[in-house]
């Protein structure tokens, strides 16, 4: 959505695979604009806003997240939005063009708001983003964070920390004024992006059993401990292989194949979700910033004994024109010398290295593996030691 | 008469369990209930 908000995708319509006439024509019945109000799981009935009454067999949750918001006064005035459905980003896209704004703050700093000070700024709008803490994305180590940090201010996006805010206020010189702790700041648009909780209000009333991430407990059939009730996606939890816990980590890749696997086992075949290692990744103007696994703190906090490395490598030959930094850190454990996590930062091939590391975590490999693994080889495409080869023998050597 | 699914939210993944589980059986009758306008959005 963030994309489309930039007019990098230019028609909303490229956003939705399937259209409710597509189900419809496979013989799917879809209800749109339609509040399911309650939940009987002994008569096995859905009640609908409206007073419509859906029995079932099987049910599905698939009731994804909801955005948090920082609950100050004025923050339901026109010009603050969240991002969460395709009609904020068209009522933001409109908002942009129509006001037409001259300058956002986006509040907070994790993905959304990595991605929308990219896209936003894209448009040549003034662009601020304002931040509890003092580091972008905290997923990251604060050298990776500091690289992120440096890329929005070479692309003149303004960075302002340790800020509480308080309240949003009819602006002067613009629309709307935001009040906070470290005084008052003015904007067109100001974007909530604080972050978002798994949507569980049904489930909790229906008795279902939530996770400690507040997530609804499912098993790797996506099967909830309520006979016939299922949960899938962002609402759901999903077993992390690597700390062997369940987690909820709200991405719509995981949703998709966790539906999958639902929409199997109700129609009769049998499939099991194997779990996830924790990849994510976004971009952020010529930066690609991914992640996988395990932090060094969640490895301690899963009972290992972090060790771990962070090099800046060549993500293609160095001898080559274009040739730019990638900084890779690896977290592996000292008993086993298994790897636990990485993370990576860089122009083109951060992403790709990540993507290799997930599949060294999924099937459990050591740093010897990794130190000696056959990577494909080119100069102006890749480095004949790979920063992952260069990374995992000097993490080896600590052990 | 197949099996009553019903299924609450059309996200991606609602959308894929009702893709799935019809393609899978065709005889189940599946119901996809979504608060807002569009479905299967990718965020």
């Amino acid at each position: 959505m963030p994309y489309y908000i930039g007019d990098v995708i230019k028609d909303e319509k490229r956003l939705i695979a399937r259209t409710p006439e597509k189900f419809r024509e496979t013989g799917i019945d879809v209800r749109i604009d339609t509040r399911v109000e309650e939940i009987d799981p002994k008569a096995r009935r859905v009640h609908l806003a409206g007073g419509e009454t859906l029995p079932y067999d099987i049910l599905v949750l698939g009731t994804g997240t909801k955005p948090i918001l920082p609950g100050i006064p004025g923050e339901e005035r026109e010009g603050v939005f969240t991002l969460k459905k395709l009609s904020d980003a068209l009522r933001i896209k409109a908002w942009l063009k129509n006001v037409p704004c001259r300058k956002v703050i986006i509040v907070g700093a994790g993905f959304i708001g990595m991605e929308m000070s990219d896209v936003i700024r894209g448009l040549g709008i003034e662009t601020q983003v304002f931040h509890r803490g003092t580091l972008p994305v905290h997923r990251w180590d604060p050298e990776f964070s500091k690289t992120v940090l440096a890329e929005l201010e070479r692309h003149q996006v303004g960075f302002v920390t340790g800020v509480e805010v308080r309240a949003v206020e009819e602006g002067k010189k613009y629309r709307l004024r935001l009040v906070t702790n470290r005084g008052e700041d003015e904007a067109d648009m100001i974007l909530i992006a604080v972050g978002i909780r798994p949507e569980t209000e049904l489930a909790r009333r229906m008795g279902l059993p939530l996770g400690k991430n507040g997530a609804i407990r499912v098993n790797f059939s996506q099967r909830t401990p309520e006979e016939g009730v299922y949960a899938v996606g962002d609402c759901a939890e999903s077993f992390h292989r690597v700390s062997r816990d369940w987690v909820n980590i709200p991405l719509g890749d995981i949703a998709n194949k966790q539906g999958r696997v639902a929409g199997r086992n109700i129609g009769g075949g049998s499939a099991v979700f194997p779990g996830i290692v924790g990849s994510q990744c976004f971009k952020v103007f010529d930066l690609e910033v991914a992640a996988t696994g395990l932090t060094e703190r969640e490895a301690a906090d899963s009972g290992f004994r972090p060790v771990s490395t962070l090099i800046w490598g060549n993500s293609i030959a160095g001898s080559m024109p274009g040739n730019k930094k990638l900084g890779l850190k690896l977290v592996a454990d000292r008993a086993t010398g298994k790897l636990l996590g990485a993370q990576a930062v860089g122009g083109a091939g951060a992403v790709s290295r990540i993507n290799t590391l997930a599949c060294a975590l999924w099937s459990e490999l050591t740093l010897d593996d990794l130190g000696w693994l056959d990577l494909a080889y080119s100069p102006p495409v890749a480095s004949a030691w790979d920063p992952i080869h260069v990374a995992a023998q000097q993490l080896r050597r600590q052990i | 008469m197949g099996k009553q699914v019903v299924i609450v939210g059309a996200g991606a993944g609602g959308a894929s369990v009702a893709a799935e589980a019809k393609r899978q059986d065709p005889s189940l009758e599946i119901v996809m209930v979504e608060e807002r306008s569009q479905v299967s959005v990718a965020a």
